[in-house]
């Protein structure tokens, strides 16, 4: 996969509980340019973390297309999303995930242990990593002795390990004070600077997190309501991550 | 850093579960390894009287109700020509014990001048036969009492019989038998027997069982069908069998101990099943939503499935180990002496039981642990996170 370029066309994403059938997606067209940071926004319920699931190849559509670069992801079995996931796309969560019994530089080890590579090559993998997010010095500790907002930065240490081309965030700055929120988000926009140029999407109910995005995209009942290109902003505090 | 290491890693996640789980393992598995051990040497034993070649002949209704001695002739007169039959060897059960002990020894009364010959796997050189010949007190012992009891080749030792008429009885000491067979067996003549019960006004000359040494199989079988043809609708029916059926019933008098065995083997490997696979579900539940992120940065199923399967494997494989080579250390070290089953009195860990159990306990990590593991490998990454939200 080159730039990463996303496009869906007329996706509809159906759930089925106790033989009724949920609609959560309705009939979405969507492009995202290489390079683009967008935010997904909208009421619980309005299809934004499904979008993200489609276009991570963790989900399928029921009916419609999901194209991220050159792959379809609408046409490929379930082993060949994971093996795709696993090169091509970073995953930040809410509440970060990391595995308690490893320390920070393990937890972002993790995804390379899925390709053939030397230990040295990983260990230099991993330094970079932590580098860009700041840990360096945290590298050695376990998930336990680290802050909420370092755990959440080893977690997107652990997202671009692999050098993937596109983030997709879930809320990533829920479960942080607005002053760590802020130093998550400003390393969001380090990553998607051309410096690094890494294609964002991220979801969040937070209009400041919100307007960290170029883009912001409304949704309301699994249709796309509103899509906002936002002026550019320069990342005050991401001097501090270059 | 590996797979095998982020496994090991994850095993730390709650030690003291952990730990209890690998207990809930060894303990289980140390008492199995013992069991095992025991059903070795059973076995071994079984091996060997099969190669001996003795028929045990006795009343049909019961190994306690006595034979006359003239049927001893009787059984030789089947077989004149000594065509399958080399000789018989009444045998009658004393239950003497040690003044002022409590254990009762298989102590069994043999006739002098066949003992030898039917029982030549005691190992009795010509210097023993000789002693065994001259001295009507003579006796062979097994290792058992005479380890238990300090007793070498030369001693006079006395037993007290725990049945009417109490006879005390004092014996020499011909023999030490070294052979597992025999380890818990006190044979002494017959002869001195009687002339004790007859002195004491006790007319007795009969037996609990002869024991007829056959050439071969075939001649054993043949003699079996002979000698209970002959007795058939008579005062002295009599029931033959070959020493392992007869160790079997003997055994299964006092409770059917090998089948009680294997019972409790079973039983007890289904709990550990059972306690494993809760510990490795509830592991499994606790970790749902970090499988899904393995999953969701490029895990494959089986791969996750792999992971969760050798965890259970592994802690299966740590508690055994923790069970068995500590048992196996422990009983090679100190073997298990005192035990009395059948002719068995000590048990020692055979590197079979100790690989059998380790085999099984192996096999039963893997059991416990292939629903959960199943359970993550069809676990959906999307639907695991979406219950975060």
């Amino acid at each position: 996969m080159g730039a990463v370029e996303i496009e869906l066309k007329d996706v509809r994403k159906v759930y089925h509980k106790d033989r009724i059938e949920i609609p959560v997606l309705e009939g979405l067209n969507l492009t995202v340019n290489a390079g683009e940071f967008v935010v997904l926004m909208g009421p619980s319920g309005s299809g934004k973390s499904t979008l993200l699931h489609l276009i991570g190849g963790l989900d399928s559509p029921t009916s419609g297309s999901v194209r991220v670069g050159d792959a379809h992801l609408e046409r490929m079995t379930e082993r060949e999303l994971t093996s795709w996931r696993s090169r091509h796309v970073g995953f930040i969560f809410q509440m970060y995930h990391l595995v308690p019994v490893l320390t920070a530089a393990q937890n972002v080890e993790l995804p390379l242990l899925l390709f053939r590579m030397s230990a040295a090559e990983r260990r230099k993998r991993v330094a970079t990593a932590l580098d860009v997010v700041g840990l360096t010095d945290r590298m050695d500790h376990r998930p336990n002795q680290l802050s909420g907002g370092q755990e959440q930065r080893v977690a997107i240490a652990r997202a671009i390990v692999t050098d993937p081309q596109l983030i997709l965030a879930d809320e990533p700055t829920g479960d942080l004070d607005a002053e760590t929120s802020e130093e998550i988000l400003n390393l969001l926009n380090v990553l998607n600077s051309p410096k690094f140029g890494k294609t964002i999407l991220m979801v969040t109910h937070d209009p400041r997190a919100a307007s960290h995005g170029k883009r912001q995209l409304h949704l309301d009942k699994g249709s796309l309501y509103s899509d906002v290109a936002v002026g550019p902003r320069i990342p005050a505090v991401a001097a501090s991550f270059n | 850093m590996t797979i095998t290491y982020v496994l090991m890693q994850n095993l730390k996640r709650n030690p003291l579960r952990s730990m209890l789980t690998a207990a809930a393992f060894a303990l289980p598995m140390a008492v199995f390894v013992a069991a095992i051990s025991l059903v070795v040497v059973l076995v071994k034993v079984a091996a060997h009287n099969e190669q001996e070649l003795r028929l045990g002949v006795r009343q049909k209704t019961s190994l306690t109700n006595l034979l006359p001695e003239g049927m001893r002739r009787k059984i030789e007169a089947l077989d004149p020509d000594r065509r399958h039959l080399r000789a018989v060897c009444g045998m009658r059960w004393f239950g003497g014990r040690v003044p002022d002990t409590q254990n009762t020894l298989t102590s069994l009364a043999a006739d002098a001048d066949t003992f030898p010959v039917v029982y030549s796997d005691v190992g009795m050189t010509p210097e023993d036969a000789a002693k065994w010949s001259a001295d009507r007190t003579a006796c062979v012992v097994g290792t058992g009492p005479a380890e238990l009891y300090g007793w070498k080749a030369g001693d006079r030792v006395t037993l007290e019989s725990t049945v009417p008429p109490y006879l005390a009885l004092e014996f020499r000491i011909v023999k030490i038998m070294t052979n597992t067979e025999r380890s818990n067996v006190f044979y002494f003549r017959r002869d001195y027997l009687e002339e004790s019960y007859q002195a004491m006004g006790f007319a007795s000359s009969r037996c609990n069982i002869f024991w007829v040494k056959c050439s071969t199989a075939e001649g054993l079988r043949t003699m079996q069908t002979q000698i209970d043809q002959a007795f058939a609708n008579s005062p002295e029916e009599t029931k033959s069998e070959d020493e392992n059926a007869f160790a079997a019933s003997f055994m299964q008098a006092g409770g059917d101990i090998p089948g009680l065995m294997r019972t409790m083997a079973i039983v007890v490997v289904c709990i550990i099943a059972l306690v494993a696979g809760n510990t490795m579900m509830m592991s499994f539940r606790e970790r749902i939503r970090e499988l899904a992120v393995f999953k969701a940065i490029g895990f494959q199923s089986g791969r996750i499935f792999t992971i969760v399967l050798a965890e259970s494997a592994i802690l299966a494989l740590i508690g055994s180990l923790a069970g068995v080579l500590p048992t196996a250390a422990l009983l090679t070290l100190i073997p298990l002496r005192g035990l009395r089953m059948g002719p068995i009195s000590t048990v020692e860990v055979s590197p079979v039981a100790v690989v059998v159990s380790i085999v099984i306990a192996l096999m039963v990590g893997l059991a416990a642990g292939v629903w959960p593991a199943y359970q993550a490998m069809r676990l959906r990454s999307v639907d695991a996170l979406r219950k975060i939200a």
